[in-house]
C-alpha cells in the first residue's frame, strides 16, 4: 500500500459519517436559514429571516437566558470540580470507594438528572420536607420555587450535578499523574502547600480545565432536554426555541428554526477557535511541556 | 497544622460526594414507595406497584429495554469499527491536513446536536432513513465518534506502531497482526471507548426522538413522558432500571475484556 495515502484511507469511514451527516446536516440548515428550502417551494436566498430573528426581543432574551445558564453553570462546575479533585487527592493515599462513587452522575443521562433535581428541590421535594421538620418553614409555599422559574436555578443545579463529577474526574486523572514528583520538589524548596497548588499544580492542569470547560459550556448551551423539562415558559433557551419553531405545523416557519440553529452553531465555532487559541497561548507560556 | 488541613479537605470531599449521591438515594426510595405525601420524610407505605407494572405481561418496557441495549450495542460496534482506523491514522502517522481532520472529528462535541439533527431530518425523510432503526443508528454515530476517536487516538499515540512492524518483519499477515498484536495492545482503550460510546448512545433523547419520529422507541424515549408529567414513582423506577442496566453493561464489558486479554482495564477514560 502507498504509505502516503494510508492515513487518508484509514480516515475514509469516519469522514463519511462526519461529512455525510454532520457537515451535510449543518449545510442544509444553513441553506434553509437563508430561505433556500425547495421542499416547500422556497428558492430565493434572502437575509430576511436573520434580520427578523436578530431584531426580535423574544430571541434576544432567549439568547441572554441561554448564555446566562451556560456561563454560570460551567464556571461553578469548574471551581467546585477542581476543589473536589484536589480534596480527594489531599485527603487520602489509597484507593477508596469515593473514587468510584463520585463518578456516578457521569453515567446518568440528563433526563434522569432532571428527575433527581425535581425530587429534591420541588416544593414537595425532600429539601422543603427537611426544612419543614426543622421548623424553618411551615408550609410548602414558603419554599422558594426554584424550578420552572426565570432565574433558571433548577436547570443550573441539574447541570452542576452532572458536570462537577466530569470536571473532577478529568482534573483528578491529570493531578494524580503529576502531583508527586513536582510538588515534592516544590515543597523541598520551601514552598507552602498553597503555593504548590497555585503555582505548580494549577498551571499544569490548566489545559485540561480549559478544554473541559469549553466542552461543558458548549453542551449546556446547545442542549435541549434539561431546559425543555425544567425551564420557564418565557424566556426559553435557544435550542427549545428552535425546536418550537421547527415543530410549527406551518413549514414556512422552518427557516426561523434554522436561523436560531445557525446562531447556536456560530457560537460553537467561536468556541472551537478560542479553544485552539488558548492552547497555543498556554503552550507558549508553559515552555511547551504539553 | 497538617492534620487540620487534611481534615478540611476531607470535609469538603465528603460534603460534595454526599450532595452527588444523596439524590440517588431519594430516587431509590421513591421507586419502592406506595404513597409518600407531604411532609413525610419517609414514605407512608412501601410497595412494588411500579415494579409489578413494569414487569407485567402487558407492559412493553422489558422489550423496549432489550431493544434499546441492542441499538446502542450496534452503534458501539460500528463506532469502534470505523474509529479504530481513524484513531490509528491520527495517532501514529504524520500527514498533511492532520490538524484539520482532528478538529473536524472533534467538532460534534462542541456543535449543538439540535442544529445537526434538524438540518439532516428532511434529507433522512427523503431517502427513507427517518423513523427507522438504521436512521437512528447513523445519527447516534455523530455525537459518539469524537469520543471513540479521541480515546483510541490517545492509546495509539502511546502504543505507536513499532510492535506491528516487528510482527510484519517476522512474517505475520495483516489480519494476524491486527488480531494478535494491535487488538490486545489497544484493548484497555477499546473498553473505555466502548463504554463511553454506549453510554452516550443509550442516554440519547433528542436525536432519537427527532430522527426516530416516535417509531423507534428506546428506553429514554419510553421514560420521558413520566419525567415530564412528574409521575415520580414511575419515573424513579425507570431511572433506577436505566442506571442499573448501564452499570451492568459497563461492568460486563470491562470484566470480559479483562478476562480475555488479562490486561489492566480502567473503568472510564
Amino acid at each position: 500500500m502507498n504509505t502516503k495515502l494510508k492515513p487518508y484511507l484509514l480516515l475514509i469511514p469516519v469522514m463519511t459519517i462526519i461529512l455525510g451527516i454532520f457537515t451535510f446536516g449543518l449545510a442544509m440548515g444553513l441553506a434553509q436559514s437563508f430561505g433556500y428550502f425547495p421542499a416547500i417551494g422556497l428558492k430565493d436566498f434572502t437575509l430576511k429571516y436573520y434580520m427578523e430573528i436578530l431584531t426580535d426581543k423574544g430571541f434576544l432574551s432567549s439568547l441572554k437566558f441561554s448564555l446566562y445558564i451556560s456561563i454560570v453553570s460551567s464556571i461553578l462546575a469548574v471551581i467546585i470540580g477542581v476543589a473536589l479533585a484536589y480534596s480527594i487527592l489531599q485527603s487520602k493515599h489509597k484507593k477508596g470507594i469515593e473514587e468510584i462513587v463520585y463518578k456516578l452522575p457521569i453515567i446518568i443521562p440528563h433526563t434522569v438528572a432532571v428527575l433527581i433535581v425535581y425530587n429534591i428541590l420541588a416544593q414537595s421535594g425532600i429539601l422543603p420536607r427537611i426544612l419543614f421538620h426543622l421548623g424553618l418553614i411551615h408550609d410548602q409555599s414558603q419554599f422558594p420555587s426554584m424550578l420552572f422559574d426565570k432565574s433558571g436555578i433548577g436547570i443550573i443545579i441539574t447541570y452542576l450535578w452532572k458536570e462537577i463529577p466530569f470536571i473532577a474526574m478529568v482534573v483528578y486523572t491529570v493531578l494524580s499523574n503529576i502531583s508527586n514528583k513536582l510538588s515534592e520538589v516544590a515543597l523541598n524548596l520551601g514552598a507552602s502547600k498553597r503555593q504548590v497548588f497555585w503555582h505548580v499544580l494549577l498551571p499544569l492542569v490548566m489545559p485540561s480545565i480549559i478544554s473541559s470547560f469549553i466542552i461543558i459550556f458548549a453542551f449546556s448551551f446547545g442542549a435541549f432536554e434539561v431546559p425543555y423539562l425544567l425551564g420557564p415558559t418565557a424566556p426559553k433557551t435557544l435550542p427549545v426555541e428552535a425546536y418550537i419553531e421547527y415543530t410549527n405545523p406551518n413549514l414556512a416557519n422552518r427557516p426561523y428554526a434554522m436561523v436560531i440553529n445557525m446562531i447556536l452553531t456560530f457560537f460553537s465555532l467561536v468556541l472551537i477557535w478560542l479553544y485552539q487559541k488558548t492552547f497555543k497561548l498556554i503552550s507558549k507560556y508553559s515552555g511547551g511541556y504539553r | 497544622m497538617k492534620r487540620k488541613n487534611s481534615l478540611i479537605f476531607k470535609t469538603i470531599m465528603y460534603i460534595l460526594i454526599f450532595m452527588l449521591v444523596f439524590p440517588l438515594l431519594v430516587l431509590v426510595i421513591w421507586s419502592f414507595s406506595k404513597s409518600w405525601p407531604w411532609p413525610y420524610l419517609i414514605p407512608k407505605d412501601f410497595g412494588l406497584r411500579g415494579f409489578c407494572y413494569i414487569t407485567s405481561a402487558t407492559c412493553k418496557s422489558p422489550r423496549i429495554l432489550v431493544y434499546s441495549i441492542f441499538l446502542s450495542m450496534i452503534v458501539t460496534i460500528i463506532n469502534l469499527l470505523i474509529s479504530i482506523p481513524a484513531a490509528k491514522a491520527l495517532g501514529v502517522y504524520t500527514f498533511r491536513g492532520k490538524k484539520f481532520f482532528k478538529t473536524l472529528i472533534l467538532a460534534p462535541i462542541i456543535v449543538p446536536p439540535v442544529a445537526v439533527a434538524m438540518g439532516i431530518h428532511v434529507s433522512f425523510i427523503k431517502i427513507g432513513l427517518a423513523n427507522t432503526f438504521w436512521g437512528v443508528v447513523l445519527v447516534h454515530l455523530v455525537p459518539t465518534i469524537p469520543y471513540g476517536v479521541r480515546i483510541l487516538m490517545n492509546v495509539f499515540e502511546i502504543v505507536g506502531d513499532s510492535m506491528e512492524m516487528q510482527a510484519r518483519v517476522l512474517g505475520a499477515k495483516p489480519i494476524q497482526i491486527f488480531f494478535y498484536v494491535t487488538l490486545p495492545l489497544i484493548a484497555p482503550g477499546l473498553v473505555s471507548a466502548a463504554s463511553m460510546v454506549f453510554i452516550i448512545s443509550f442516554s440519547q433523547y433528542f436525536l432519537t426522538f427527532l430522527i426516530g419520529g416516535g417509531k423507534v422507541v428506546t428506553f429514554v424515549i419510553d421514560m420521558f413522558p413520566y419525567i415530564q408529567s412528574g409521575d415520580r414513582m414511575m419515573a424513579s423506577i425507570y431511572s433506577l432500571i436505566f442506571i442499573i442496566t448501564s452499570f451492568m453493561v459497563l461492568l460486563i464489558m470491562e470484566k470480559s475484556v479483562k478476562a480475555y486479554y488479562k490486561t489492566e482495564a480502567h473503568f472510564y477514560l
